[in-house]
């Protein structure tokens, strides 16, 4: 559903730079994973995927159109979900997905937002604010607006972080439909064992460079 | 993009009634405010209508640093700011809602405000309080337009109540004059409210066409 062209992308915080002349091609239907230790620049390379920072040198194609020049349209195609849940807390589940449809201009009926809910394993707690919440139910919340919006490309930064064995293989579960249904995901991780279960082709991350695609069955567990 | 932004003041309005935080702040110290004045000075009635222009508007504008200290407060939680800037809109749009979220409770506050005013000071000009608030309202557009923007630059910032103070006060002292002149031209007749009126049409004008690209500009990494 959605193709990316990074083409020597670089970036630097002040004069350190992190990510230092990045290519990356991903196809429809792909399953991207980069692994790579703290400080490697895989949260850097997904947040400029997202738009969230400008490339310093560099392009970032999506579907063709250059990301910079019309970020909200690339925003429009894409779901990214970093290490915060960007939840609010004074809001219901129900709520927060019924605020976030609305800036995505979806709308959604009470019924379907119910749906995501109860496919979240949160059914329970619909009504209750998130504030009571605990770090892995926000993370599966968060990442159930993935069945809401069924954006062209999902960017996921550590998504299995605070989630329990049942969370990981509902995660993985999630995934896998999306990806059958023609969905393109870059993610990064530190584990292979934790994404084991998805077809993924993984690349090592170190000291800002991108290492080569290698077939998830050969990467070491 | 309106329905965007009336959803991002509508979260906020009712995050604000739920925490009874923001608003219920600003009422007590609105009502703190206006009882050590009428304690310290003990007005006759030529005094009391010369004292309350100006009183009225120190109160509105101490107040309004009250509400403005807070409104990035729930996007602290959860990286729920990053989300909002992930939405597929243009960064304006987030201002806009979070200007009518301040608006709205500063609002709320001056309509309790202004008559409590008249009653504690003994000021019988209830024939002119729909012409006193349509001045407040007039001047608190552009007073919480340049807040809300003030707001998204301290946000960051450790000491951010203090320097939001620092940094609004100098650029609201025109709108305040021009505020406080003409609201004492409707209660007492003397002068005309009207050139004052636009003076404070050209603030508002300035500070709401400009604020939200500095604000998209400097949400931008």
């Amino acid at each position: 559903m959605a193709d990316v062209r990074v083409e020597k992308l670089r970036y630097r915080y002040g004069r350190h730079p992190v990510l230092k002349g990045i290519d990356l091609t991903v196809s429809d239907g792909e399953c991207r994973v980069l692994f790579g230790a703290n400080g490697s620049g895989k949260s850097t390379l997904l947040s400029i995927l997202a738009t969230r920072r400008r490339p310093r040198h560099g392009s970032y194609l999506l579907d063709g159109a250059v990301v910079i020049d019309d970020p909200e349209l690339a925003r429009s195609r894409l779901l990214y979900l970093g290490h915060d849940s960007h939840l609010y807390t004074h809001l219901t589940p129900l709520e927060n997905l019924r605020f976030f449809s609305d800036l995505r201009r979806l709308r959604p009926s009470d019924a379907q937002l119910l749906e995501v809910v109860e496919k979240a394993g949160l059914a329970r707690f619909a009504h209750r604010p998130v504030r009571s919440f605990s770090a892995g139910m926000k993370k599966r919340l968060a990442l159930s607006r993935t069945l809401l919006v069924q954006p062209r490309l999902l960017l996921l930064d550590e998504p299995d972080s605070a989630l329990d064995q049942q969370g990981i293989d509902w995660l993985n579960t999630l995934l896998i439909d999306y990806l059958n249904q023609g969905g393109t995901v870059i993610m990064a991780s530190h584990s292979p064992e934790r994404v084991a279960a998805l077809p993924y082709t993984g690349h090592r991350m170190e000291n800002g460079i991108l290492a080569q695609a290698v077939q998830s069955e050969l990467l070491p567990c | 993009m309106l329905r965007a932004a009336y959803r991002i003041a509508w979260k906020d309005v009712v995050g604000d009634f739920r925490r009874r935080a923001t608003l219920s702040s600003m009422l007590f110290f609105a009502v703190a405010v206006l009882l050590v004045f009428q304690a310290a000075f003990e007005p006759d009635r030529s005094q009391a209508l010369r004292l309350v222009p100006g009183l009225l508007w120190a109160t509105v504008l101490f107040t309004s640093l009250v509400g403005l200290g807070r409104v990035f407060q729930a996007e602290e939680e959860n990286g729920a700011l990053e989300g909002l800037l992930l939405a597929p809109l243009p960064h304006g749009v987030i201002y806009f809602g979070k200007w009518w979220g301040n608006l709205a409770l500063t609002v709320l506050v001056e309509l309790f405000l202004t008559p409590v005013t008249l009653i504690l000071f003994n000021v019988d000009a209830w024939d002119r309080l729909p012409a006193i608030l349509g001045v407040l309202l007039f001047g608190t557009l552009g007073l919480t337009g340049l807040g809300v923007l003030l707001a998204a630059l301290t946000q960051a910032a450790r000491s951010r109540e203090t320097l939001l103070a620092l940094l609004l006060l100098p650029l609201a002292v025109p709108l305040l004059i021009a505020g406080v002149q003409a609201t004492a031209a409707v209660l007492t007749d003397m002068g005309s409210p009207w050139p004052w009126l636009r003076l404070i049409a050209i603030f508002d004008v300035v500070y709401l066409v400009s604020a939200p690209w500095a604000f998209a500009w400097l949400v931008e990494e």
